[in-house]
């Protein structure tokens, strides 16, 4: 059986989880410590990917980054293709999966002591050195229970991926899009074991990461 | 030295507070919400005044008039948290090394270890906080604000948390640590056997506003206003009108009696004659005339009938009727403490009413406020 399809899943769903971390941990941090115009439309618009239909989000995303939207077209000009790439899945499945890691985040960092804080900057530590030292230490189970709720969400993304970046066999075909392609083709031993697969990847992260570390989902 | 003159509007609150210190101990008194606590906010950096400034041993931390706020990281104070907030992740000694960052390694880890002995912390090293006492975790507390050496020690309410007995226990090893070190504090406490068991200096807080700021010694003994006797519990507090007063003393007409007060000579209150003002009897300067020896000449003479009475253990205070020209006759006048030994000796128990003899300098009288 062709494995592609669960190579690809895997490298995309890391990638689009390092993605996340690096965009989400700072808008968590932003919402859960700081006031600021605005900040309730912040946090809705976080909300939204989990709310909105796929293909809708899909839709957007490939105005934006398709050959002819502005973002697409401005990395053209670099020479860097985005849609119907494997980037545009990772870019998918982040866009899918965001909102999970930063509303554990920001729930984990509203939840620490803020004179923990308040004492770490009366003994001379930065803004930056305070988050590293003392916030993320006290809230790193929510952000690593985030963190796999949202690898699994990005495992697990159909609608956006396959708005963006297509269901080549071979380039962009996830496992979600590769159970669907050989449904179709009636091709049901493949999708059997690729569905198998697909829940043994989620039930491992969820249940045996969850108990190693004690997270709460 | 400490200077803060600062205001800061919240919701519903206004706070608006001046005083100065020298390297002592200062305790700033109040009830909760007094604006205390805030204060020691904007000293460390942490709030930001509306206006005013802030000036610790010559250099400004805060001066809204020139745009100066110096971070909370370079203020260089020492602030012990209510509840300490210790950092519930790290070990002791990286509690105590936390403000030490800035140092080489070397340098941290002997400084750490000095804190450490210090403290009678030995052995701990490795513990983390909820594995401490409630005596370890202030000593944690303390070691972490002091070790990169303060300007200042600020500390915010640190024994509210407990209960009485550890109270009392805290409060004398904190006593210790505070002498030890000679660092200059700021202590906020509602607490009244705290402010004057630790403080040099007391700052009564009400309502946002400084009532008074003194020497504790001054504070019991000559309160700025009625509502700063209240505060410190002073009982006997009492109201009658200005028959004349000089430097020397005040009289005041009081229940029929005149009764002779006496006055600052180097700081006089000179009430208006008619003024009516309050002032307040100490308890246990009130003497009882014994029966079987020739009366004294003594000022303020009253015949007084015990009414009611509490033992104290040590002490028994008498409530007493004072016979008044009013022919008011409810309710006890005039509370007296005495030591239980001449309580037994005079008979009180059997015997009810005496001549009472009052100091003048027993009589305080209240600028009014």
């Amino acid at each position: 059986m062709d494995l592609f399809p669960l190579r690809l899943s895997l490298a995309v769903s890391v990638a689009a989880t390092a993605l996340t971390l690096a965009v989400g941990l700072p808008l968590a941090w932003l919402l859960a410590r700081r006031r600021f115009p605005g900040r309730d439309l912040l946090e809705a618009a976080v909300v939204l990917p989990l709310v909105l239909p796929p293909t809708v989000l899909g839709y957007y995303l490939l105005t934006l980054v398709g050959a002819r939207g502005p973002i697409g077209r401005a990395l053209g000009a670099v020479g860097i293709d985005l849609a119907f790439t494997p980037k545009a899945a990772v870019l998918a499945a982040s866009v899918a999966s965001i909102a999970l890691l930063v509303k554990a985040a920001q729930a984990g960092f509203a939840s620490v002591d803020t004179r923990l804080e308040q004492a770490a900057r009366t003994l001379g530590r930065s803004e930056w050195q305070v988050f590293w030292s003392v916030t993320l230490p006290l809230a790193w189970r929510s952000v690593l229970a985030g963190a796999v709720l949202a690898f699994c969400r990005a495992f697990g993304d159909f609608g956006i991926t396959l708005m963006v970046a297509g269901s080549i066999p071979g380039v962009t075909q996830t496992v979600p899009l590769a159970i669907y392609d050989r449904v179709q083709a009636n091709r049901m031993d493949e999708a059997n074991a690729l569905s198998l697969l697909a829940v043994g990847v989620v039930a491992l992260l969820l249940v045996g990461l969850g108990r190693l570390a004690r997270l709460r989902f | 030295m400490l200077s803060l003159a600062i205001e800061k509007r919240l919701d519903g609150f206004v706070l608006d507070a001046a005083w100065e210190a020298g390297d002592e101990v200062v305790a700033l008194f109040g009830h909760s919400g007094a604006g205390k606590s805030l204060t020691l906010q904007c000293l460390a950096g942490l709030v930001r005044p509306d206006a005013g400034r802030i000036v610790v041993d010559g250099a400004v931390l805060f001066d809204h008039a020139r745009g100066i706020h110096v971070r909370p990281q370079a203020r260089r104070l020492g602030y012990v948290f209510q509840g300490y907030a210790l950092f519930p992740h790290l070990t002791v000694e990286a509690n105590v090394g936390f403000g030490l960052a800035g140092k080489a390694r070397g340098a941290r880890r002997a400084r750490t270890a000095e804190v450490i002995a210090r403290l009678g912390l030995t052995g701990l090293e490795r513990r983390y906080p909820r594995e401490l006492s409630g005596g370890q975790q202030q000593r944690v507390a303390l070691g972490r604000a002091l070790a990169a050496d303060p300007a200042m020690l600020l500390l915010d309410e640190p024994l509210s948390a407990l209960d009485a007995p550890l109270r009392r226990q805290l409060r004398d090893e904190l006593a210790d640590v505070i002498r030890e070190w000679r660092v200059p504090t700021v202590l906020v406490t509602h607490d009244l056997a705290e402010a004057f068991q630790l403080a040099d200096r007391i700052v009564v807080y009400e309502e946002g506003r400084v009532v008074q700021a003194a020497p504790k010694s001054e504070i019991l003994s000559r309160p700025a206003s009625e509502r700063v006797a209240r505060l410190f519990g002073v009982r006997n507090i009492l109201r009658g009108r200005v028959v004349d007063a000089s430097a020397g003393a005040i009289r005041l007409a009081w229940q029929g009696h005149v009764l002779t007060a006496a006055n600052s000579p180097s700081q006089p209150f000179l009430p208006p004659r008619g003024a009516e003002v309050a002032f307040f009897v100490r308890p246990e300067y009130v003497r009882l005339v014994r029966k079987d020896r020739p009366a004294p000449e003594a000022q303020n003479r009253l015949t007084g009938r015990i009414v009611g009475e509490v033992d104290m253990g040590t002490s028994w205070v008498l409530r007493m009727a004072v016979d008044g020209g009013t022919g008011r006759t409810s309710g006890p006048d005039l509370e007296v403490e005495v030591p239980t030994m001449v309580y037994e000796m005079l008979g009180l128990a059997r015997d009810r009413t005496w001549q009472l003899t009052i100091q003048p300098a027993a009589i305080q009288v209240l600028p009014s406020g």
